[in-house]
């Protein structure tokens, strides 16, 4: 494009500017409002002169909620839950991901099918199979459940994120220590993986995220609330006839900053590997 | 000679991990639902005998099911319509160069990373009649000079449903459409300008031929996904009135665990995964033949 400064291309660009502003302010316009309401007392979010700053912040609000509701305890759940969810996900899915990429066997199309397939059953759509599933293992109410059905679901991601990023690294290193007398295992232990760490801990990351956000089979499946995650859990806020929103909105903070700082460290590799796992898959 | 046998086997000991989790958390589940779907199923889930159509002839007789089918389509067809086109404007104007780009993307990460249940009750507390903070605002800005209600009827709640669940869609868009606009040379459009090519014409004629591949990604993931979609429903109505606010999947969730008809439950999944999987390959083979032209 030409670089002169025309009027046009003044405006286009003030215009560029307002817009992008805009959707700034609107996107992050809820959390503010959270914000804000998390520092109210109750009296102020319901008074009738309303503001949209609090008039006095109540900081407290923030030390409250983990006497009110066994905070805590639902953070170490989410975190058992999303770390054990990952963990099974990834033991799972780079060998099965290493095969795709670097053999060549009979039902490999099948197999990356049934992959891409699972993809349309939402957990929710298949709840009252997995439910099922879930009283045959006896595993309904408990955190182990939820790390397998949340490891499962996210096979096809960890597997098409992983495929991609061993594609895009020449089998030549491999090959070459195989020469030196490294079998398989080693070659992708020592070898591979550590070339493919940033594919690998985009996927980690992704799929972390993922688990720790999970609310449908988590509301399901959990009848203790001791063993509830931060996603179900902070709903004791959100009572039929009174809802405590300084005290939800000021958990749900708790339940959103971390993540959202990991998914911006991951953003730019995480939509590469999605848009180029979907061009090859 | 037994170094050959292993090589045969050997790939599906790689993959053997990864086909039991799924097999045992997807493939049993799924299998469990169509079963139970033709079969008549206690309250307490256990499987009674076989009972042909039974649980679907029930469920399409019930006239609220008619109400709810609607609802889906309109749900998923306006929030990945209007996310898809959102999003994708947004991505191209995201794509030029300016200060402020990078805070501009961490921004539009926050929607997409934050989990659907809290992005829902932050919506529903705005737009709250008596104390939301839409009024709020409005009010201290002088726009209106009273309290308005946002949320009359049925309709209108579910209105609100589907902008929130276009806002919590357009981050994905916006970056798979970003990640596909990236990777076009440039040349392309220097060669185009350099024809006298107007803005219009190399957006239809480069831009949009370039993306369709991210763009098929994200609209058929989307598809999925939103018609999937549980949590924003669930939080702000519940599916009420009378089922006036409700999709497939909310309504499925309470005929299973709150009416005990989990035959019927089972049956409305098997409706759900068809008509899913008509769009989903309709919507596959329509772009990849537009694409191979």
């Amino acid at each position: 494009m030409a670089k002169e400064r025309s009027p046009k291309r003044i405006i286009l660009r003030v215009l560029l500017y307002v817009v992008v502003i805009i959707v700034c302010i609107v996107t992050l316009y809820p959390y503010f409002a959270m914000f804000c309401t998390a520092l109210k007392s109750r009296a102020e979010i319901f008074s009738i002169n309303g503001t949209i700053l609090p008039i006095k912040a109540v900081w407290s609000n923030f030390i409250d909620i983990w006497k009110r509701a066994p905070m805590a305890n639902y953070m170490l759940n989410s975190i058992m839950i999303a770390g054990g969810s990952t963990i099974i996900a990834m033991l799972c899915g780079i060998p099965a991901a290493y095969a795709l990429a670097r053999m060549k066997f009979k039902g490999q199309t099948v197999f990356l099918g049934f992959v891409i397939v699972s993809q349309m059953f939402a957990p929710v759509v298949l709840l009252v199979g997995i439910y099922k599933v879930m009283s045959i293992l006896s595993l309904t109410n408990s955190i182990l459940g939820l790390v397998f059905i949340n490891a499962a679901f996210n096979q096809a991601f960890t597997i098409w994120l992983l495929r991609g990023t061993f594609m895009g690294i020449s089998p030549e290193m491999e090959q070459a220590a195989t020469i030196d007398g490294c079998n398989r295992i080693q070659g992708m232990t020592k070898v591979l993986l550590p070339v493919a760490a940033p594919g690998i801990v985009t996927t980690l990351i992704f799929i972390f995220i993922n688990a720790w956000n999970e609310y449908t089979v988590a509301l399901c499946l959990i009848s203790a609330s001791e063993r509830e995650p931060l996603t179900v859990g902070i709903n004791v806020f959100n009572g039929y006839n009174m809802i405590e929103w300084q005290y939800l909105f000021a958990a749900s903070l708790f339940a959103i900053v971390p993540v959202v700082i990991l998914f911006m460290g991951i953003e730019k590799n995480l939509v590469s590997g999605l848009a180029s796992g979907g061009v090859k898959g | 000679m037994k170094n050959k046998t292993f090589r045969k086997v050997e790939p599906y000991i790689w993959i053997l991990p990864s086909i039991i989790l799924m097999a045992v958390f997807i493939l049993i589940p799924i299998i469990f639902v169509f079963r139970m779907a033709l079969s008549e199923v206690s309250r307490a889930g256990i499987i009674r005998g076989f009972a042909g159509f039974e649980n679907f002839t029930k469920v399409m007789s019930n006239p609220a099911f008619k109400m709810v089918l609607r609802n889906t389509i309109v749900w998923t067809i306006a929030v990945v319509v209007l996310s898809t086109l959102l999003g994708f404007i947004l991505a191209l104007i995201l794509n030029n160069e300016f200060r402020g780009r990078k805070i501009a993307r961490a921004i539009m990460v926050f929607p997409w990373a934050t989990t659907l249940v809290i992005q829902a009750s932050a919506w529903k507390f705005i737009i709250d009649t008596d104390y939301g903070t839409l009024n709020t605002l409005l009010l201290r800005l002088g726009i209106i000079d009273h309290a308005v209600n946002w949320t009359p009827t049925a309709g209108a709640y579910f209105a609100w449903e589907i902008a929130c669940g276009i806002f919590v869609t357009i981050p994905f868009v916006t970056f798979c459409v970003l990640s596909g606009l990236q990777s076009i040379d440039t040349t392309y459009y220097e060669a185009a300008t350099v024809d006298g090519a107007s803005y219009w014409q190399q957006l239809f004629q480069i831009t949009l031929p370039l993306v369709r591949s991210s763009l098929t990604v994200s609209t058929v993931l989307n598809i999925i996904y939103v018609f999937n979609s549980f949590p924003i429903i669930w939080t702000i109505t519940k599916g009420d009135p009378a089922n006036h606010t409700d999709t497939l999947v909310t309504y499925l969730y309470k005929l299973a665990f709150y009416n005990g008809k989990q035959g019927q439950a089972a049956a409305v999944s098997v409706i759900g995964f068809m008509i899913l999987l008509i769009c989903a390959s309709v919507y596959m083979v329509y772009t990849l033949r537009k694409g191979d032209e």
